[in-house]
C-alpha cells in the first residue's frame, strides 16, 4: 500500500484520460487498486492526495462521487472536506505559485543583499589608499590665494570683483 | 440551451436610415431582471455537472453579483447532478462578487433556507469546525 503510494509522482491530468494511459502497464494492479479502494481513509485525503497514485486517486474520486449521491446532511464533515479539496483544493493548477511563508524569506534575502552590498563598498575602501594631499582644506585655500596671485579668471571667476564663490574648496 | 443562445443575443435588427451608425449602442442591453430569469432557466434545465460548472462560470463572470434566486437555481442543480464542491464553491463565488462582508452576510442569510435544506456548508464553516 506504502510502497503503491510511494512508486510514482503524480501529475494531475484529467482522470479519464489517466485511467486509460496507465491501465495498460499496470493489469494485475488495477485490481488490487480497485479493492483498496474501500481502504484509502477520506479523512487524510488532503494530506495523501499529491502522493497518491493516479489509480488511487480515481478510486477516491469514484468513492467520493458514490458518497456526494446520498444526502448532504448526512454526510460527515471529513467527507465533505474530502469532496471539497478534490474538486477544488489548492493542487495542480490550483497549487499556489508561492508556497506560504515566502514572503519573509524573500524579504530577508533581499536584506541579506543589501547588507553584503554594504559590506563590500566598505570592504573595499579600506582597501584603497588615503586620500590625495591635496584633498585637505589648508591646500585648497593654498590654491585660492595662488589663484588670486595670478588673477585666474578675472570676469567672472575667482580673481572678478565681488566674487563671492567657493574657489578651489570642497574639503571640509 | 438553443433557447438561452438566442436570446444572448441583440433581438433586433433595426430599419434605420443610411446615414445612422450602426455601432455598438445597437447592441441589446439585458436588464438584471431578464439575466436572473435566464439564469435560473439554464440552471434548472442543466442536467450534467460540466453545464453547472460552464453556467456558474458565466454567470459569475459579469459585473454584477447574481441574485439569490440564481445562486438557489445553482445549489439546487449542484445538488441535482449531486456534486458537493461545486455548491461550496458558489458561495467561495458569492464571496468574491460581493463588495463587503456585510453583504456576503445577507446572501447567506437569505440562501439560509436552501443551506439548510441540501446540508451545505460554507468554506470556512467546513475549515473552521
Amino acid at each position: 500500500m506504502q510502497a503503491l503510494r510511494l512508486a510514482r509522482t503524480t501529475r494531475v491530468t484529467p482522470l479519464r484520460v489517466r485511467a486509460l494511459t496507465t491501465a495498460a502497464p499496470s493489469v494485475a494492479s488495477g485490481s488490487s487498486s480497485s479493492t483498496s479502494a474501500s481502504v484509502i481513509p477520506l479523512s487524510n485525503v488532503e494530506a495523501q492526495w499529491e502522493k497518491m497514485s493516479s489509480e488511487e486517486q480515481l478510486a477516491v474520486h469514484q468513492q467520493l462521487e458514490a458518497i456526494q449521491k446520498k444526502d448532504w446532511k448526512e454526510l460527515s464533515i471529513d467527507e465533505k472536506k474530502a469532496a471539497y479539496y478534490v474538486a477544488f483544493g489548492p493542487h495542480g493548477p490550483r497549487a499556489p505559485i508561492n508556497p506560504p511563508g515566502s514572503g519573509v524569506k524573500i524579504a530577508f534575502g533581499t536584506f541579506a543583499l543589501i547588507a553584503t552590498s554594504g559590506l563590500i563598498y566598505y570592504g573595499v575602501r579600506q582597501l584603497g589608499g588615503p586620500p590625495p594631499k591635496t584633498m585637505t582644506r589648508e591646500w585648497q585655500e593654498a590654491s585660492n590665494e595662488r589663484a588670486k596671485e595670478q588673477k585666474i579668471n578675472p570676469i567672472s571667476g575667482i580673481s572678478s570683483e565681488g566674487y563671492s564663490g567657493k574657489g578651489f574648496v570642497q574639503s571640509k | 440551451m438553443l433557447s438561452t443562445a438566442f436570446r444572448a443575443r441583440p433581438v433586433v435588427f433595426r430599419n434605420t436610415s443610411a446615414f445612422v451608425r450602426n455601432s455598438s449602442s445597437a447592441h441589446g442591453q439585458e436588464t438584471f431582471e431578464s439575466f436572473t430569469e435566464r439564469y435560473v432557466e439554464f440552471f434548472k434545465s442543466a442536467q450534467d455537472l460540466f453545464e453547472v460548472q460552464r453556467g456558474l462560470n458565466n454567470c459569475f463572470a459579469h459585473d454584477l453579483v447574481p441574485a439569490p434566486a440564481v445562486c438557489e437555481a445553482a445549489l439546487r442543480a449542484a445538488r441535482r447532478v449531486d456534486d458537493y464542491a461545486t455548491a461550496v464553491r458558489i458561495f467561495e463565488g458569492i464571496k468574491e462578487k460581493v463588495e463587503n462582508q456585510k453583504q456576503y452576510q445577507a446572501y447567506l442569510e437569505e440562501l439560509k433556507p436552501v443551506r439548510e435544506e441540501l446540508g451545505i456548508e460554507t468554506k470556512d464553516e467546513l475549515y473552521t469546525s
